[in-house]
């Protein structure tokens, strides 16, 4: 089977992924209710309204937040070539978090949370790059050092916040943290949007370099390609899509270290189709990950990322392990 | 044509190669010799634009290989280099398309016929059409190095360094490979090729680049530069000479086997 078709299926899936979590939740839409509301977003129905108000601006953020996540990761996974990296190398998840903590805690208002979240961990991917700059370009290992490291630091402050802050502020800011897009409207999907257009935009112009990276940083400099421009392209390109995930959905793992291996086994480790497939994957997980939060335990919501981590790592593990031993 | 004028090679402030002036003119086979560590690497990457020499000037062509960016140097100078980094999940077809990079922009995707023809010239060139399909991992080391080597001619530059392509291979492998440079000298393009093997650079080169005593020592035909007085100064070790049956000067090294000194 060829490529375009490949990623034509994963299309498919994410398409399928899209619709069946319109259809489920807290109550189950008929198809044709669904059907009927989807032509006719202005009129005065419940259907109308949870379907365009309530699911529709869940389901779009969460499908953007799953392919940003999973780009992300294919990009950094691919710039240090190191399989373990994920979209939070860079500290931008714990980064936001200690922000959003502090700000919770100051009486910051909510609306102003995803803003200080998205700020929070761009600044500390830049912090990081900072402190792993060698020459014009990035040292892998630092890069990687500093990320964990500096992750640490900001995961103690999170931790220092909850145990200090009241009850309340404890409960809002770990709502935050478990990663979940419970309660987000339009308003979140377009903050988010611009962001991820313009880590996208750097993500496909690293392309052709990326794909020259396989050969190593000496084989690839020696073919032409400025490896400390593409570091920083790409760099700049997980920290945007990674951060306006975060700003919106709190920190979601999983998705970020694991979409680009199972993209991986399904169109190959060409840039060009890793990252497609990376982002229709990315997408229908978390498209699927976030109606099951809804739909469980209804009414009551599971978060996204807790949800995502007990079903999908285990169900990650078992098929990676049986495809490796089928190779084997 | 390579021109070094009064170049001091070196690397980190730390001269290897005193000022030294050579020409090597378009069409030629040079093969770089010396003990290791007398800056036969350093020397490529200089010739590459990777370093700048510590003092006078190097040209390829007109050009300024430190002065300009990687892209504009790949168009100019290909550099088949000793690295050994892993290549994981690619063809061989993938890693010598790998050449075509500087020919493309950024949003430019998809192969071109110029590069099919190209890809598809390097693998013939090389003797390895065959194995375009084939995941590189599972190549020998001979047949890696063919495809290393037809990645540098997909990207059709009219120089080409090598670092040593024969170490590690057998001797039949390396000759061809050194015939197959050999033929490419002959299309026009300009060789250059840090050795080990002093009898087989004497082969298949024009010229002899001999590198010692943290100098050129000397940079001449084979037969001028085989005296064992110059080897030994560049090897550190007696040497013979002697003549084979075609005519060709042959170079031992006079070894020692069984234990003394020979200082003492």
């Amino acid at each position: 089977m060829g490529v375009p078709i490949r990623l034509a299926g994963l299309l498919a899936i994410a398409l399928l992924a899209l619709v069946a979590s319109l259809l489920v939740g807290g109550s189950f839409l008929a198809p044709g209710d669904l059907l009927y509301a989807l032509a006719h977003p202005r009129a005065n129905t419940d259907v109308v309204t949870i379907l365009w108000q309530l699911r529709m601006p869940r389901v779009c953020i969460a499908a953007v937040v799953g392919a940003e996540l999973a780009i992300a990761g294919a990009l950094l996974q691919g710039l240090l070539r190191n399989p373990l990296v994920d979209s939070y190398l860079t500290g931008v998840s714990p980064g936001a978090a200690a922000a959003i903590a502090l700000s919770v805690v100051a009486g910051v208002a909510a609306p102003a949370l995803p803003a200080i979240g998205f700020v929070a961990g761009l600044g500390t991917a830049m912090l990081v790059a900072a402190f792993a700059r060698r020459g014009a370009g990035l040292d892998a290992i630092r890069l990687i050092l500093c990320g964990v490291s500096l992750s640490a630091l900001f995961s103690a402050i999170v931790t220092l916040v909850l145990t200090r802050a009241g009850a309340d502020y404890a409960a809002q800011i770990l709502a935050w943290l478990a990663g979940s897009t419970a309660g987000r409207g339009w308003h979140d999907l377009f903050f988010t949007l611009p962001y991820a257009a313009l880590g996208l935009a750097f993500a496909l112009a690293a392309v052709p370099a990326l794909n020259v990276l396989r050969l190593g940083e000496t084989r690839a400099t020696a073919v032409g390609v400025n490896v400390a421009r593409t570091q920083w392209v790409i760099l700049i390109a997980a920290a945007l899509l990674a951060a306006s995930a975060v700003a919106v959905s709190g920190s979601i793992g999983f998705v970020g270290l694991v979409v680009p291996h199972l993209a991986r086994r399904v169109v190959g480790g060409d840039a060009r189709a890793l990252l497609p497939a990376s982002a229709l994957l990315g997408a229908a997980l978390c498209a699927i990950a976030d109606a099951a939060s809804r739909s469980i335990a209804a009414p009551a919501e599971l978060p996204v990322g807790v949800l995502l981590a007990f079903v999908g790592v285990p169900t990650f593990l078992y098929l990676y392990l049986n495809m490796q031993r089928a190779r084997a | 044509m390579i021109a070094l004028r009064d170049a001091a090679i070196g690397i980190e402030g730390r001269t290897l190669i005193a000022p030294a002036t050579a020409t090597i003119e378009a069409g030629r086979f040079v093969a770089i010799l010396g003990a290791n560590g007398v800056g036969k690497t350093t020397l490529l990457r200089t010739l590459s634009g990777g370093l700048r020499p510590l003092a006078g000037t190097v040209r390829i062509g007109d050009l300024d290989p430190a002065a300009v960016g990687p892209l504009e140097r790949a168009h100019r100078i290909a550099f088949v280099t000793s690295d050994d980094a892993p290549v994981d999940g690619l063809s061989a077809r993938d890693v010598v398309a790998s050449g075509r990079y500087p020919f493309h922009r950024w949003w430019e995707w998809s192969e071109d016929a110029a590069d099919t023809a190209a890809i598809d010239g390097a693998l013939a060139d090389v003797g390895m059409t065959g194995f375009s399909g084939r995941s590189f991992e599972t190549l020998s080391s001979g047949e890696r190095q063919r495809v290393w080597i037809a990645l540098a001619l997909a990207q059709e530059a009219p120089v080409l360094l090598l670092d040593e392509p024969t170490s590690h291979l057998d001797v039949r492998v390396a000759h061809e490979i050194l015939a197959l440079l050999r033929a490419q000298a002959k299309a026009g393009r300009t060789i250059v090729c840090a050795m080990h093997d002093i009898n087989d650079a004497a082969t298949y080169a024009d010229a002899l680049m001999l590198l010692g005593d943290r100098k050129m020592l000397a940079f001449d035909a084979p037969e001028r530069v085989f005296t064992a007085a110059l080897l030994e100064r560049a090897y550190g070790i007696p040497m013979e000479i002697v003549r084979a049956a075609s005519g060709a000067p042959r170079a031992f090294a006079i070894g020692n086997p069984y234990g003394a000194d020979p200082g003492s």
